[in-house]
């Protein structure tokens, strides 16, 4: 029993058919494909490129079977840093595919793979000095040396 | 006669040195609280240092503190101070750039005896002597050679200006015109995150991705770091405003940290929640108390007005680090046979540290030992206290201690010998903050008091510990109570209900049921220490 196919369009062009049940881990799709009904037609995902929409999808055929979240508050009580072995290596990836992944996952409202691409981005900030993170994401301190000193002594408290 | 003269002078100074010996410990003597105990200034740690330090006093002003007192307050938060507030901890030997010769040591032994640093020092004069006993004649030549053709007009230096450190901070400079914290903080709400430029003039800037992330996402992610250890969180503040914007004002983060059980108050316990050597109890009460239970609905508790400020001023036991007690007093040694003369005899300097070390399930290790904290802190943990525990009595039961049925997770890791043979005289123990509703349970309650002693008043800061005993019959029962560091000049908001002090401490006899005291005479306050990744994930 094949399962129906839809049809995603990147901001690319490029028409990707995915299982409907794959694509409906994306709320976004979701509704639109409840609001709308099932035309046939080409969704379009002006947001996503073709490189980053394949990339989704994977996450997506291999998490079809989970049980839907039951929202924030099971979320919450889960271990915060537990990630899948598999989602640590589909993570595995440069840093500007990585935020691709999370602007997508944000856009598309999927939310556990949101969750898997913040954790991850948490993970390379954990134990790092202000200036090591810095380095790892090319942020530029914006500080003054005055302010940055002011908020230092403001947070110390928190440092312990 | 020139001979008189020279001896004339020679007992005038002598005479000063004996004023100067005898003047801190009458001055100090009625014992007030335990935490403000003597601490003589400028402890010398040899007798022969001894004779040497009163010519280096008459030389010219050390950048020392001589008001007692002061000292007193400084040695309070003694001795393992961090070097650099960004390292995760100091427990490493090769932490910062270690002085080699002798007379390195001497000078960074005379700067954290300056700073109120005791321990340290005492540990570095200990390691300048030991490289080259006439290290401060080499010391003097150094710093005070441009005194030695004047008059020794030395004056002790008031108290307040000795305080300050050789480096002072380059902040002092409070004249410019500041904004509020707040508001300055509040000024950054809508900044971007801005890349970084390019290493090489006129080539495209490193990628950025971060930058292009909305800010609902990037709240998301610092929920992720905070949550993982809300120091990160801190450090997160310093990397750029809009970061700084966010941890000032995402107060829900903070209320899940407040209530999570990692580092908030979910994690503490206000009953015993195992029994002295660690197995858990269980009840048929039902829920134990937490100030701030999840699913209904909180109020910040006046007079706090945000959950960051609860999280921070809020008593809460750190399970990321170690407390450790350092101690150190003088002792008399006996005068040599072959000299009569007093000032000669010995002046011991005994150094010991006790160190506890909290776990979520209740549980703590307690330890008292001359070992330094570098050699054994990184060590202590229950996996290797049950095996030099059981490795004891010689190193053929080692085989026989592994059994099976127990797997040591983290006893892979190498420990040295130093560290074993401290860790066997680990006390386990178990702990609870006081509790504002009253347990029935005895088994929770613990020990009472000991005879004649008043229950304590309800203080939510008191803590209570229990913990094996030297001998089987003993159980120790020691009463604590979290207290905040006082800012200084380099840490003018340092965390709070970090340091720990001595309300009393006692034996406890389950055969005879009889109780007994110890002193705390020379017992000073516990200061909370980080250690790299314990209590993290």
């Amino acid at each position: 029993m094949a399962t129906p196919q839809i049809i995603l369009t990147s901001s690319d062009g490029v028409d990707v058919a995915v299982e409907r049940t794959v694509a409906e881990r994306s709320v976004l799709i979701k509704n639109m494909l409840e609001d709308l009904g099932d035309s046939g037609e080409a969704i379009p995902i002006p947001n996503v490129n073709e490189a980053v929409l394949r990339k989704v999808i994977e996450w997506c055929e291999h998490h079809k079977n989970d049980p839907p979240s039951t929202g924030e508050d099971e979320d919450n009580r889960r271990k915060t840093t537990d990630i899948e072995e598999w989602d640590q290596k589909f993570m595995q990836v440069d840093q500007e595919m990585l935020f691709e992944i999370i602007l997508a996952a944000n856009y598309l409202d999927i939310k556990a793979l949101l969750d898997v691409g913040c954790k991850t981005v948490a993970n390379m900030i954990k134990g790092k000095s202000p200036e090591e993170i810095r380095k790892t994401f090319n942020i530029q301190n914006d500080f003054t040396p005055e302010e940055e000193d002011q908020i230092r002594r403001e947070n110390e408290w928190a440092e312990e | 006669m020139a001979d008189n003269a020279e001896l004339e002078s020679f007992r005038r100074e002598w005479r000063e040195e004996v004023a100067r010996r005898s003047k801190p410990r009458s001055r100090a003597a009625p014992p007030s609280a335990p935490a403000a105990a003597p601490a003589p200034p400028r402890l010398p740690p040899t007798a022969y240092e001894a004779i040497h330090r009163k010519e280096l006093e008459e030389e010219g002003p050390p950048p020392g503190s001589f008001d007692p007192d002061d000292l007193a307050r400084q040695v309070d938060d003694l001795s393992v101070k961090p070097g650099e507030r960004e390292e995760e901890d100091e427990f490493t030997r090769q932490a910062q750039a270690e002085p080699n010769s002798a007379l390195e040591h001497f000078e960074r032994a005379v700067e954290k005896e300056a700073a109120g640093n005791l321990g340290d020092s005492l540990q570095h004069y200990r390691k300048a002597y030991r490289l080259d006993d006439a290290v401060d004649k080499t010391y003097r030549n150094k710093h005070f050679a441009h005194v030695w053709n004047k008059k020794p007009t030395a004056q002790p230096l008031p108290s307040d200006t000795a305080a300050v450190p050789v480096t002072v901070p380059a902040a002092a400079s409070a004249e410019t015109e500041v904004l509020p914290t707040s508001e300055l903080i509040a000024s950054f709400a809508h900044l971007p995150i801005l890349p970084a430029e390019p290493l090489i003039e006129k080539t495209p800037p490193p990628p950025c991705p971060i930058a292009n992330v909305p800010s609902e996402v990037l709240i998301v992610i610092l929920r992720h770091v905070a949550t993982r250890d809300p120091s990160t969180f801190a450090r997160m503040a310093l990397v750029c405003k809009q970061f700084a914007y966010h941890f000032a004002h995402e107060q829900h983060i903070w209320k899940q940290i407040c209530q999570r059980p990692e580092f908030g108050f979910q994690g503490m316990h206000y009953d015993f929640a195992c029994d002295v050597i660690g197995q858990p109890i269980y009840t048929l009460r039902g829920e134990r108390y937490t100030p701030f239970p999840e699913g209904v609905a909180l109020e910040i508790p006046k007079p706090l007005s945000s959950w960051s400020q609860v999280f921070q001023s809020y008593p809460r036991i750190r399970y990321t680090g170690i407390y450790i007690s350092t101690v150190n007093y003088m002792r008399a040694g006996a005068a040599s046979a072959f000299q009569n003369v007093s000032w000669n005899s010995p002046i011991h300097i005994v150094t010991y540290y006790r160190y506890l070390r909290f776990y979520p399930d209740g549980s703590v290790i307690s330890l008292l030992t001359t070992t330094e904290p570098v050699d054994v802190v990184p060590h202590i943990s229950k996996e290797n206290m049950i095996l030099a525990r059981t490795t004891k009595r010689g190193a053929h039961q080692l085989q026989a201690s592994t059994d099976p049925g127990k797997s040591f997770s983290g006893a892979a890791d190498y420990v040295p010998p130093v560290a074993m043979n401290t860790l066997k005289y680990c006390l386990r123990g178990r702990w609870r903050l006081a509790s504002p509703v009253a347990t029935e349970d005895d088994e929770e309650q613990g020990l009472e008091c000991a005879p004649g002693q008043e229950p304590a008043p309800f203080d939510p800061r008191d803590l209570v510990i229990e913990t094996e005993g030297a001998a089987s019959q003993y159980v120790y029962l020691m009463n604590l109570s979290l207290r905040s560091p006082n800012a200084s000049k380099s840490h003018t908001n340092p965390s709070k209900n970090t340091k720990l002090v001595w309300r009393d401490f006692w034996s406890y006899n389950k055969i005879t049921d009889d109780w007994a005291k110890f002193n705390l005479r020379n017992d000073r306050a516990f200061v909370f220490r980080r250690v790299r990744g314990w209590g993290l994930d």
